[in-house]
């Protein structure tokens, strides 16, 4: 019964004559509330374009009773024959808005009451304004100012006690004394009994030890550095963060690599990707004023789209130019690599290669990306053959052999467990990755 | 003291000498680090992601190109009629799912959490991170609502296709059969009784996700 009389209230609330509630004072506060609880505020602003117009002055701009109806039912609105609500869909692209017929004529005035009375924004002083790089000075360039410095004070220093030598020299000569000429240079530095043997030894001595520590640090540095990127973590054009994407908002990466499940390429992303968001989100939730973060103005340069001028049909402008990331990944050309076969078919995480990615403020290469790395794993990650459409015959005989006991010597990985492993599908075969 | 300045003088010399080595040959930060056979390591042929001006001829010296406009990559030969724009909305209505769409492998519900969660939460509660944050949220409350169990299911395509208010277009990473197997599941989360027949769940989904 109760409920019975409050739907009773709400068609009579509903039905009701604008007169009789004009007497109600519309609130703004009230008004708040309902624009928040309608998300009116992701497709409306009240000082700039964003899909819907800009608010602030609508008041002025239309009349009460105009606004009441577009905003409740702009469909049934424009097809009764308004001339002003067709020229607006037409201008907006024919991009409708939402019904809202579940807001009273009362409730719409609460709305458009606080948009007559929100306060103006603060405007954002500062860095807000600096887009085009603006940090250029954190590129090491102050080591290689201090280094030059060290050189030439070591330079200089060595010039004067050559000078210094030169001088005391000419002095002794003048003066008749035989200088001592044992105390060269690198004898200066050996303890006495080494200083006291004959020259030639002592050479040969000192040559075999810096041959045999060099070599060795040379080899270790040869296999381990030279061609190796690992740890490789370079400054990409746009502040892009994973760890905030990937880490805190969870996006899948395959929201962005899309490549990765049926190509050789995970793919960088395009920048319509980014702008799947960033067409409405145009600066970090955490940060404040109310500019556009300078980084996502970035792309909004790159793409030649004005946020003022928002169009969500269509959002790039003519000069649009791609942006040059810098490609951290490098597998020499001499080797082949294909991400969809270790993603859907190995199902790899793609953190088993790349390292916590999700962590990774600026990215770095995680592994080393060596021949010995590759190798080390097909021997021995385990393939889940039950569950696998690929290699099924392989697989068939395989998980065969093991139960009747056969060739097992076949199926031993290097830790002792007995599994079927890329390796038996062919994984070391040489000309699997090189040809 | 002749000695100790020498001394001084070789040491620090050697230590610089393999500062110099130790930061200059060694990947880190924006540096590469050495390298042995480049013409090796990089392709002369155009690969998709070559480094640098290497190709002369296309804008920007990238290995790839747009497609001349018109071009139909294989697969995607269902061509969806209607415009990017409000009237083609409302055509939407009445384009309709293939009759032979079978989602067998719960596609629809493992491109959902990939493509749909980060905004609308892996029930369709639009409660996924983004939305969390309180940005671009839709009039509509969730998936449950009755917008979405009465749209159109071609309604639904034409905004995964070309986007709507403030989400863009998923056309990049879905091709029609995917859209379809998305509309199916996002249907079904919203209780309009679309028949997918569940499968094994998930086991699969979760390990590759990611």
């Amino acid at each position: 019964m109760i409920k019975q009389l409050k739907t009773l209230a709400v068609v009579a609330v509903a039905t009701l004559t604008a007169n009789i509630y004009a007497a109600d004072k519309p609130n703004a506060e009230e008004g708040k509330k309902l624009y928040e609880a309608n998300n009116c505020g992701s497709c409306h602003a009240l000082d700039k374009k964003v899909v819907g117009p800009a608010l602030r002055g609508v008041n002025n701009r239309r009349s009460e009773e105009w606004l009441i109806k577009w905003i409740r039912n702009n469909e049934a609105f424009r097809k009764s024959g308004d001339a002003d609500a067709n020229k607006l869909y037409e201008e907006y692209g024919k991009a409708a808005m939402n019904v809202f017929e579940n807001l009273t004529p009362d409730q719409v005035r609460h709305i458009l009451e606080y948009i007559k009375t929100a306060p103006a924004p603060v405007k954002a002083k500062g860095p807000t304004e600096n887009v085009d790089g603006a940090s250029k000075n954190d590129d090491g360039s102050n080591l290689y100012i201090l280094l030059t410095l060290i050189g030439i004070f070591i330079v200089v220093l060595f010039i004067l006690s050559k000078v210094r030598n030169t001088l005391r020299r000419l002095a002794a000569e003048r003066s008749g004394e035989i200088l001592d000429s044992k105390g060269g240079a690198i004898r200066g530095l050996l303890p006495e009994k080494l200083s006291n043997m004959n020259p030639t030894v002592l050479t040969v001595f000192i040559f075999f030890i810096v041959l045999i520590v060099g070599s060795t640090w040379g080899y270790k540095f040869g296999i381990t550095e030279v061609g190796v990127q690992k740890g490789y973590a370079p400054k990409q054009p746009i502040a892009y963060s994973h760890k905030l994407h990937a880490g805190e908002l969870k996006i899948d990466c395959k929201y962005c690599h899309i490549g990765v499940e049926v190509s050789k390429s995970a793919t960088i992303p395009s920048l319509n990707i980014c702008m799947n968001c960033h067409k409405g989100v145009q600066k970090a939730s955490t940060a404040e004023g109310d500019g556009i973060s300078p980084e996502i103005a970035k792309i909004y340069k790159a793409l030649d789209y004005s946020p003022d001028s928002a169009n969500y049909t269509k959002a790039f402008g003519p000069n649009a130019k791609p942006i040059r990331w810098v490609r951290i990944h490098n597998l020499p050309d001499h080797a082949y690599f294909n991400h969809s076969q270790h993603v859907k078919v190995g199902k790899l995480a793609c953190q088993t290669c790349h390292g916590p990615i999700e962590k990774m403020e600026v990215v770095q290469q995680w592994s080393s990306l060596q021949m010995g790395w590759c190798i080390d794993c097909h021997r021995t990650a385990g393939i889940d053959a039950a569950n696998n459409n690929y290699y099924a015959a392989l697989h068939e005989k395989a998980a065969k052999d093991l139960k009747d006991n056969k060739n097992r010597s076949k199926y031993f990985t290097p830790d002792g467990s007995v599994k079927i492993t890329p390796a038996m599908n062919g994984g070391l075969e040489c000309a699997k990755c090189h040809y | 003291m002749k000695l100790l300045m020498k001394k001084v003088l070789y040491i620090s010399s050697l230590l610089i000498a393999v500062g110099i080595m130790a930061t200059g040959c060694v990947s880190r930060g924006n540096n590469t680090g050495w390298e042995y056979a480049p013409d090796m390591a990089y392709s002369k042929g155009y690969e998709p992601y070559n480094q640098g001006d290497s190709n002369v001829i296309n804008p920007y010296g990238m290995s790839m190109r747009e497609p001349v406009s018109g071009t139909v990559a294989i697969g995607k030969n269902n061509h969806y009629p209607f415009d990017n724009s409000g009237d083609g909305y409302e055509q939407a209505k009445g384009y309709e799912m293939p009759a032979d769409m079978e989602d067998k492998e719960n596609r629809g519900q493992y491109l959902f959490n990939i493509y749909c969660t980060p905004c609308h939460g892996e029930k369709g509660l639009n409660d996924g991170e983004i939305f969390k944050r309180g940005l671009g949220k839709p009039a509509w409350a969730n998936f449950q609502d009755k917008y979405i169990r009465e749209i159109p299911v071609g309604q639904i395509y034409h905004t995964l296709t070309y986007g709507k208010g403030n989400m863009g277009s998923h056309a990049y990473a879905l091709n029609p059969a995917d859209r379809w197997k998305v509309i199916k599941y996002v249907k079904q989360l919203s209780g309009a009784g679309v028949e997918t027949k569940t499968t094994k769940d998930s086991a699969e989904v979760k390990s590759a996700k990611r």
